[in-house]
């Protein structure tokens, strides 16, 4: 094994990432202009050809920029971290929130006054009524609105992302390559796809002058510097990107920068959330090891390598509407890359690499990328000695999946062994096969805890009055726990009806308005059956649908069944009565409801009262085929969700306070509520039957930092993820910081700006967290007292 | 009669899973009620007495004052002040019925302790089964002083080794050589607290001797059995450099590698104490200034 101990950050990586974090957010309508001009140029071209030749143009004509100090160049824009201005998929929201988007809570954009002119007068003009967005609530828009409290519905003003492409093909191929496979394919098919291999063959064209692009600007900028190193940085950054504009990478470095290009012409394309790269540490290992050996790339060399692409992925945010945002707050921009884990035969294939990213980890420290760290039964102490120590570090990553549990669950969702052993996380905590795999992850949320609300007060919501559900009946009309269940089970099949419709029609605009050729060049099998990503082309069409929030389903069933229906404690009337009116005057009982044994205690009957409508949910989704023709599957993840879906619930049976923050995470216990520890959180979770949940599942843990005091007592924290991985449990992380340091960053953010923390499947700057989303992290219980 | 043992019940005010100080991986930890000394310092005060008492935590009280209306005996009331209410206890009238325990909402009034079966507190500790393999870890008996219920002790120790779960004592010797050699046979390892070496300090401090207690460390250190000793850094008291080198010299002259933890002091005590309606012996200390 490759000695890292003594490799510190260089001096030009401390400038680089410290020009990154303290870079100011501007939106940018740039690549907007491009595309609006080939729209209006090409009115008659099918909707792939006008995508393909917008994304052909803005690889042509947007402006670049090549900082001097950089080993990985490329971005979508010439400023880093702006906003993109995406008008295909939808500008309705940005018309309404232009002039607010520099003051907004959640994550604000600087705007120019002459950017908001131009879109003003042309950009909005043009494509009025013409977006993804208007189509689709011209299409349901009524429909969205009437289960909005019920069911969040994703992906109505953007593309979908969640996707992890075939990068190893991509090494192999180059884009030229992937052209000559297009362009073989292209002459023997029906019409239909001649149109599609077109449309790939001109954006794989523009990818290759776009990386010609840097070549030439590397090689003007020679020049502009008068010391030796910087000259010859630019030189080689310039015949790394001649090289790969034509071939594919033969060294480590222009592999990496390749792949960093793809991703950067992926967003240029899509515009969306989570593009991830996937097993970085296997498909980059031939090209690591094989310029290690004949020394072209030394080791110190390959770790800066690394820490400038960790620092690369923090220059791409993603711009949300103010909505959106504070359920994904904090730009999770979703580069996951997933290191460790097995080959197809289950033999640990953790290498040099894994441990060369968890070094970068330690020298960047910043939200992105999002590191996963797959372990096994047979993982190697060291790894997981190493994991630890870089959790300890307190950026909430890697974010450690478990493969006993995982690869069991895809294969029951239905995919192939193989790829299932080869599965990764995209975005935040989303379960994918490397390359092939569609999953349309976030599709929709659906709020069991909403229902459950509804289900007691006749479908009638207790905040706004509104009828929203079914007549199912009060909390007084039911004789006795079962009957209750069977109402909720009506309510719950009449919201996954309205969800399964609205899914559909987002899909359907989808394939309308974003096809998209450059995407479906690395998925497979698109090339091969000539058909589009968003048209089913890839080997696996899944749809992901969260339910949301277990933690509080099990507390409050567990009240009801109790103390209403079992021991008739509390008197039904009384007790709707004290929900409806937030526990006014009746402390008394919500206290009780409070002190009942709560979710994450290791106490069965109330952990399986959960997993029981778990069970229910993911048979329910698995009744409906998606518009692709795959399934829908489970996931239990919230992102930061667990706020704005808070604030839609009334007082629950669990003595929560109307319409405060649901239960983090997916899988967490409801903060503070978790009084045994760690290890009783863990067995709790194993009830709830993960093995249902193919598209991923979430659990936070907070630790004091005092835990990690010192090597024994991290070794105690590597044989707890042992114990972990011997679970069904497919996902754990950790924030690892006491709650006093919390407060103080909350009270003085200027002091704190590079304080990450983890939120939900990814790790955001804690101090751009919204108040409400910064109160609920710091309430969440801390272990290691 | 093979698993009589299981039938015996003991008396318990805490467990702790994932505890991480109290020997080798990851464990969970036993606190047994009732201890022969009375350390000035216990920062478990609960422990102490071998009688449940009541708790009473006043930060969790909402001062609904139902506890009030059942006690038959009238020991509690509600007194109500300008700026808050509290409930107090008579505890010289309390006989422990229990009515309030039963009816407080907010669990503020709960017993310092409870009763439980050996097989009742086997099935607690094997939940964590899969970490005690994963780690290396097991459970540990503390207190109190688990010694001071040998029975149950050592029948709660056999029944984990039948499991073969990892097992830890962790004690201050005060007890008969007979018992700590028959619980021996099924303690993995003893963790051993030594407070004071001078017997008049020690009583002093604890209100016992401690000849039984070293007589008792040299004799286990003579088997060989697997020990580590733990110091108490009391302030003042037993972090005195005299005291210390005392002990280490002790420890070594056994002439084997006995390791030897110092732990600091618990600065949250005083919470106990409160709950407890108990004062807080280490005022009392200041103020008479002993050393």
């Amino acid at each position: 094994m490759v000695n890292l101990h003594d490799i510190k950050p260089t001096e030009r990586i401390i400038s680089l990432r410290e020009k990154t974090i303290s870079a100011e957010r501007y939106l940018s309508i740039e690549q907007a202009k491009i595309i609006t001009r080939v729209y209006q140029q090409n009115e008659n071209l099918p909707v792939i050809l006008k995508r393909a030749k917008a994304l052909a143009a803005s690889l042509s004509e947007i402006s670049i920029s090549i900082d001097p100090e950089e080993l990985i160049v490329g971005n979508r824009t010439s400023e880093i971290r702006a906003g993109v201005v995406f008008p295909e998929a939808g500008i309705a929201w940005l018309s309404k929130e232009i002039e607010t988007l520099p003051y907004r809570e959640q994550d604000p954009f600087n705007v120019r006054k002459k950017d908001t002119e131009f879109f003003r007068e042309n950009i909005e003009p043009y494509w009025r009524g013409k977006t993804l967005e208007d189509d689709i609530y011209r299409s349901y828009g009524q429909e969205f609105a009437a289960i909005e409290k019920v069911v969040k519905i994703n992906q109505k003003d953007h593309a979908q992302g969640h996707i992890c492409p075939n990068v190893e093909n991509w090494l192999r191929y180059g884009p030229t390559g992937l052209l000559k496979i297009a362009r073989e394919k292209a002459g023997r098919e029906s019409d239909e796809s001649k149109i599609f291999y077109e449309s790939v063959c001109i954006t794989l064209e523009a990818v290759c002058r776009f990386i010609k692009r840097f070549e030439t600007l590397a090689s003007d900028l020679v020049e502009s510097q008068n010391e030796r190193p910087a000259k010859e940085n630019l030189e080689q950054i310039s015949a790394v990107c001649k090289n790969i504009a034509i071939k594919p990478p033969s060294s480590f470095r222009e592999a990496v920068q390749s792949v960093w290009f793809l991703f950067v012409i992926l967003q240029m394309e899509s515009n969306a959330s989570s593009f991830s790269p996937g097993r970085m540490d296997q498909y980059l290992y031939p090209f690591f090891i094989n310029d290690l050996k004949t020394g072209k790339t030394g080791l110190n060399e390959a770790v800066e390598l690394m820490d400038a692409l960790f620092i690369k992925f923090n220059q791409i945010v993603y711009m949300r509407n103010a909505h959106s945002a504070r359920y994904f707050a904090g730009f999770p921009i979703g580069f996951n890359i997933t290191i460790g884990g097995q080959d197809l035969s289950g033999n640990d294939v953790t290498n040099d690499l894994s441990f060369l990213f968890l070094k970068a980890q330690d020298h960047i420290r910043l939200p992105q990328p999002n590191l996963t760290a797959r372990i096994h039964k047979s993982s190697p102490d060291e790894f997981l000695k190493e994991c630890s120590r870089i959790i300890s570090l307190g950026t909430g990553m890697p974010q450690i999946v478990n493969d006993d549990s995982i690869i069991p669950a895809m294969v029951k969702a239905g995919v192939g062994k193989d790829d299932a052993m080869n599965y990764v996380l995209v975005g935040c905590v989303e379960l994918s096969t490397q390359g092939n795999y569609l999953g349309w992850s976030d599709a929709a949320m659906f709020n069991m805890v909403k229902v459950l609300e509804l289900t007691l007060n006749n479908g009638v919501c207790m905040v706004t009055g509104k009828q929203t559900g079914l007549q199912t009946g009060y909390l007084y009309d039911y004789d006795s726990y079962s009957d209750f269940e069977k109402a909720f089970a009506a309510q719950i099949i009449f919201f996954i009806g309205k969800m399964i419709e609205a899914c559909e029609v987002v899909e359907r605009c989808h394939q309308t308005h974003l096809p998209s050729p450059f995407l479906s060049a690395v998925i497979d099998d698109c090339l091969d059956t000539g058909i589009d990503v968003t048209r089913g082309g890839a080997r696996y069409n899944f749809s992901g649908i969260q339910a949301i929030q277990i933690a509080n389903i099990a507390d409050s069933l567990a009240v009801l069944k109790k103390l209403v229906f079992d021991e008739k404690f509390f008197e039904k009337k009384r007790f709707l009565e004290a929900l409806k009116s937030n526990f006014a005057g009746d402390e008394v009982l919500r206290q009780h409801c409070l002190h009942l044994p709560k979710y994450g205690n290791d106490v069965e009957w109330v952990d399986e009262l959960g997993a029981k409508w778990v069970r229910f949910f993911a048979e329910a989704i698995g009744n409906y085929k998606n518009y692709r023709g795959g399934s829908y599957t489970m996931g239990l993840y919230t992102v930061s969700a667990h706020v704005p879906m808070g604030q839609n619930v009334g007082a629950t049976p669990d003595g929560r306070l109307s319409q405060t923050p649901l239960a983090d995470g997916g899988l967490s216990p409801m903060y503070g509520r978790d009084k045994n520890g760690p290890t009783a959180v863990l067995n709790s979770v194993s009830r709830i039957p993960s093995d249902l949940a193919g598209n991923g599942t979430l659990l936070n843990m907070k630790f004091l930092p005092v835990y990690f005091n010192n090597e024994y007592l991290r070794d105690k924290f590597s044989s707890f993820l042992r114990g972990f991985c011997s679970l069904p449990i497919h996902h754990v992380q950790f924030n690892v910081i006491s709650p006093d340091e919390l407060r103080k960053a909350k009270a003085d953010p200027e002091s704190y700006r590079g304080l990450t923390i983890r939120v939900a499947g990814y790790t955001a700057y804690f101090t751009e967290l919204s108040g409400d989303l910064q109160d609920e992290i710091i309430e969440r219980t801390t272990h290691g007292e | 009669m093979e698993n009589d043992h299981k039938d015996i019940s003991g008396l318990i005010f805490k467990i702790k899973r994932f505890s991480v100080h109290d020997g080798p991986g990851i464990r969970t930890t036993v606190f047994f009620k009732g201890c022969p000394l009375n350390c000035v310092w216990c920062h478990s005060p609960e422990g102490i007495s071998p009688d449940i008492s009541i708790w009473h935590d006043k930060n969790s009280c909402i001062a609904c004052g139902q506890c009030v209306e059942v006690c038959p005996l009238k020991a509690l009331r509600l007194l109500k002040t300008d700026s808050e209410n509290i409930i107090e206890i008579n505890r010289e009238i309390c006989n422990l019925t229990g009515n309030c325990v039963k009816i407080c909402p907010a669990d503020a009034i709960r017993f310092t302790g409870s009763v439980i079966s050996v097989s009742g507190l086997l099935s607690e500790i094997e939940k964590d089964i899969v970490f005690y393999e994963t780690s290396g870890g097991g459970v540990t008996l503390s207190g109190g002083e688990a010694l001071h219920q040998p029975e149950f002790a050592e029948a709660v120790l056999r029944v984990c080794k039948e499991k073969n779960i990892h097992t830890a004592i962790e004690t201050c010797l005060f007890a008969e050589k007979e018992i700590i050699k028959s619980i021996s046979r099924f303690t993995d390892l003893f963790i051993i607290d030594l407070k004071l070496f001078d017997p008049a300090y020690h009583r002093h401090f604890t209100g016992q001797s401690n000849e039984v207690i070293l007589e008792n460390f040299l004799y286990l250190a003579s088997t060989g059995k697997e020990m580590v000793v733990r110091i108490p850094l009391v302030p003042g008291i037993t972090d005195i450099r005299e005291n210390l080198d005392s002990i280490e010299k002790l420890v070594s002259s056994t002439g084997r590698d006995i390791p030897i933890e110092y732990i600091d002091y618990n600065p949250l005590a005083r919470n106990n104490y409160e709950k407890l309606n108990l004062p807080f012996p280490q005022d009392e200390i200041r103020s008479s200034n002993v050393r």
